[in-house]
This record gives structure tokens, sequence and C-alpha cells, in this order.
């Protein structure tokens, strides 16, 4: 959008905005009778209609109403002219002759150090520095190499808890007297048989809970076992009434 | 003289060729391995050689160390030689922020631009560009401080910052100052004797020392000369 399309309707100016301009600046219009913020808005209003933004345009207004806004806070704080007549004229005297008498220091001395520059006319320094390699290293001539935050990374790596050992997927094998038990009677109702047979590719907690249910059909007296000798096979068979052969090497 | 020190002042003089800034004694002493007072002797009897013997470099004491330069019979020589042209000269206006940088450091651009009663923006700019000032952090109120650098007691022929004149050797004197002073009583009068009265702007400078004094308010002339 063109400014020259930008229609304003104030309470003290009413048409476009080149026109108000040209008044401010002719002084036909008092700045600070002029709402700048409603200049805003209607500008806003405009460019919400238009629905594109023209960048050069909006760049024009921008700068325009922003000399605009200076403009008009000059006008209302008029501060810095009433403090130089509140001044006493002595002291203003004074201080200006201080800052004269200063510049005129400053300018004796510029001189001087001209003069220095000019009786170092014919000197000439050897200009080309040994190559960076055969120089000593300074710490001037350090170069980061390294990116920081490789430091702050790694000390955070170091800093996170590692999750706890999950340990859910191992079982723990539960094997019960009972089960065994049962296990040995059906054995028993087939009729004799080893002990290995018995607990042919168990573990060893298996074994063990089976030994006990031997002990146990034993003191049922339900069952009795025959070992020729320590470590031999065990043979399992049903305890007859009128007694059995009951040998057990320990 | 011992060959010990006729040796050191061989290695000393190889050591200043060798290095194109400044160097102090204690560092020769550290690379030579000598008595710091030793060096001391070195360099002296070196420069009354190269002094006797009409050699066509100088040992110089400058920015705190001691450096070879070119004997100034050269420089027409030189000049002819090389293409690259001298470092020109400071304009006024770069020369006077330069001697208030010198004085006042650190001092902030706001500073300068009050004792000089003129922006100081790109004399400052230029010396900066040309390595004869640097910036030294920042004031309370977040100006930006300068001091001068090496390069600039290099080339101005200086040992240290004290062998510059005390400020006070440049004062006016005093009839200048009564002048000065009566003028600017008259011009106050004058604004407080009404409307029709000449304002306190009438113009009540200082004849310039020596030199025209060419930097207006927002000149950036030095700049394209620089």
């Amino acid at each position: 959008m063109a400014l020259v399309d930008l229609e304003l309707d104030l309470d003290v100016f009413a048409g476009p905005f080149d026109l108000l301009l040209t008044l401010i600046l002719r002084e036909e219009v008092d700045l600070l009778e002029v709402d700048l913020a409603d200049v805003v808005i209607t500008y806003i209003d405009h460019l919400e209609r238009r629905g594109d933004l023209d960048l050069e345009a909006a760049t024009e207004f921008l700068v325009l109403i922003a000399a605009l806004l200076e403009l008009k806070s000059r006008l209302l704080l008029p501060g810095e002219e009433i403090e130089e007549i509140e001044l006493d004229p002595g002291e203003a005297v004074e201080e200006l002759l201080a800052r004269l008498l200063d510049a005129h220091r400053y300018r004796a001395a510029a001189a001087h150090l001209r003069g220095c520059l000019e009786r170092e006319e014919g000197s000439r320094f050897r200009s080309a520095p040994p190559p960076r390699e055969l120089r000593k290293a300074r710490l001037d001539d350090a170069r980061a190499v390294y990116d920081p935050q490789i430091l702050v990374r790694s000390i955070n790596d170091l800093l996170v808890i590692p999750p706890p050992v999950d340990l859910h997927h191992v079982t723990i094998a539960k094997v019960t007297v009972a089960e065994r038990l049962s296990h040995l009677r059906r054995l028993l109702s087939r009729g004799r048989f080893t002990f290995d047979e018995a607990v042919a590719s168990s573990d060893r907690v298996t074994v063990a809970v089976t030994l006990y249910a031997l002990l146990e059909l034993y003191k049922q007296g339900e069952a009795t076992w025959i070992q020729d000798e320590p470590f031999a096979e065990i043979t399992v068979e049903r305890m007859t009434p009128f007694g059995a052969e009951r040998r057990l090497s320990a | 003289m011992t060959s010990a020190t006729a040796e050191l002042e061989r290695t000393v003089e190889a050591l200043l060729f060798l290095s194109s800034e400044p160097v102090s004694p204690p560092a020769l002493a550290e690379a030579t391995g000598a008595e710091l007072h030793e060096v001391v002797t070195a360099l002296e009897t070196l420069r009354e050689h190269y002094e006797f013997e009409r050699r066509g470099l100088v040992v110089r004491q400058l920015a705190g160390g001691f450096t070879l330069t070119t004997h100034p019979q050269a420089e027409a020589a030189a000049r002819r030689l090389l293409s690259k042209p001298r470092t020109p000269p400071l304009t006024s206006a770069q020369a006077e922020t330069l001697a208030i940088v010198a004085y006042l450091q650190p001092v902030s651009r706001p500073e300068i631009a009050r004792i000089r009663g003129v922006s100081a923006e790109s004399a400052a700019t230029t010396l900066l560009e040309r390595g004869l000032i640097e910036e030294q952090g920042r004031s309370q109120f977040g100006a930006v401080l300068y001091r001068t650098t090496d390069l600039f007691l290099k080339l101005f022929g200086l040992d240290g910052l004290g062998e510059l004149p005390p400020i006070e050797a440049f004062d006016p004197p005093p009839e200048l100052e009564s002048e000065l002073r009566d003028r600017l009583l008259r011009a106050g009068e004058a604004r407080a004797g009404g409307p029709g009265a000449p304002s306190a702007t009438t113009p009540v400078g200082i004849p310039a020392a020596g030199a025209e004094h060419e930097d207006g308010p927002d000149a950036p002339a030095d700049a394209d000369r620089a």
C-alpha cells in the first residue's frame, strides 16, 4: 500500500497521511495535538484490510512515524535548554573556560605527538615477523580447537543415574515337594524306577526336592530303594507289607 | 672486552634481528641465559657499535624493549626500494584524539568528544584501524574505553608513556587565559542583555595551536585521508 493512500480521520485532522506530514512540517498543524497512536492504528487497519505487506511502504511508514514520535517527544520534554539557563553565568564562564583550556592543552599535546611522529619519519622497522611456527607460543596465539560444549556433554553423561538393571525376566524356579511327590507316585504306579530316571534333565533344585519327596514316600511307607554302593544307581520300588530289603548308603 | 661479552653482544644482535617487535631485556636474558645486567651492557655496547661504525641500522629502546630500526639516512633509498607508502601523517582530529587517549587513558569516546568539543567518532575509528589505540573494557556507564598500543609507542619513538611531557607543559600562557575569560564574560553579558544581543554562540574559540582545525561537528572528512 502506498502511503499516499492512507486516509486519516483524527480529532485534529482528516485527510491523507502525506498532507498531515506536510502540514506538521509547515507547523500549520500542531504535532502536540496529533494523536500518533491513532495514526498507527489507522495504518494497521489498512494493512489488515489489504492482507498483503508491502515491505517498502511499511518501512517508509516506520521511519516517518518514528521521526514524528521523536519530534513530538522533544516538543513535550524541552529539558536541556532550561538547565543551561539556570546555570549561574559566572559558573558557566568558568566551566566553559576550563573546557577551552583543556581543549587548548590537548591540541598542543597533539602537536607534540605529530612532532614525535615526524621525527620518526626515517626509522623503519622490520615488518616481516618470523613465521608463526618459529615463534614462541603464547597464550594469545592459542586458538580454540574444541567446542567447550564437549566438556558439558561429557559431564552431563556422567551425571545421569543409569536405569536399574531389569531382572523381571529372570524367574526363580519353584519346585514343591507336593509336585515331586505326585511325580514319584506316578512313576511308582508303573513299577520300579531309578532315581536318575525320576530326575532326568532336571535342575539341581528339582533333584534336591525330589530327594525330599522320596524320603517323604519312605516315611509314609509307600516306597523304598536299593543302592549297591555309594554313588551307584538308586532303584526305587514300591514298599511291600512283608518287608523289602531296606538299604540306603549315605 | 672479554670474549664472553663479545659473544653475548653477538647473540643479542641476532635475537634483535629475528624479532619484529621490541624485545625486553628480561626476555633477552632468559633467551641467552645471561644475567640481566650483562644483557643491558651488551645492548648498550651494541648500540654504540652501530652508532660508532655508522651502520645502516640503529638500536632503539621503544615500547619497553629494544629493537633494530633503519637509519633515517636510508629513508630516501628505502622509499624508492619499497612500493608501500609510509603510514600517512595524522590529521588534526586524529592527533587530538590520540593525545587525549595517551594522557587520559583509559578514556571513553564521549569524554574525548567533550574535551574536543566535536565528535571523535571517525578519528577514533581510524586510530583503531591503524592500531594506535585499542579498546580496554568499558566504563561504569557502558562506554568503550580506549588506551594506546605498543605500536603507538613504537611509531612515536617512545619507550613508555612516561616519556610524554606532563600535560601541564601544554598549559596556555596566562595572557591567553585571561583574554579568553574576558571574551566569555562579554559574551555572557551580551546574552543576558536582551533579545537583540548576540547570543552566547558567538565564536570564542582559541586560535588553533599551529594547525588549522578542520574538523566540524559532523565532518567525517578525516576518514577519507586515513
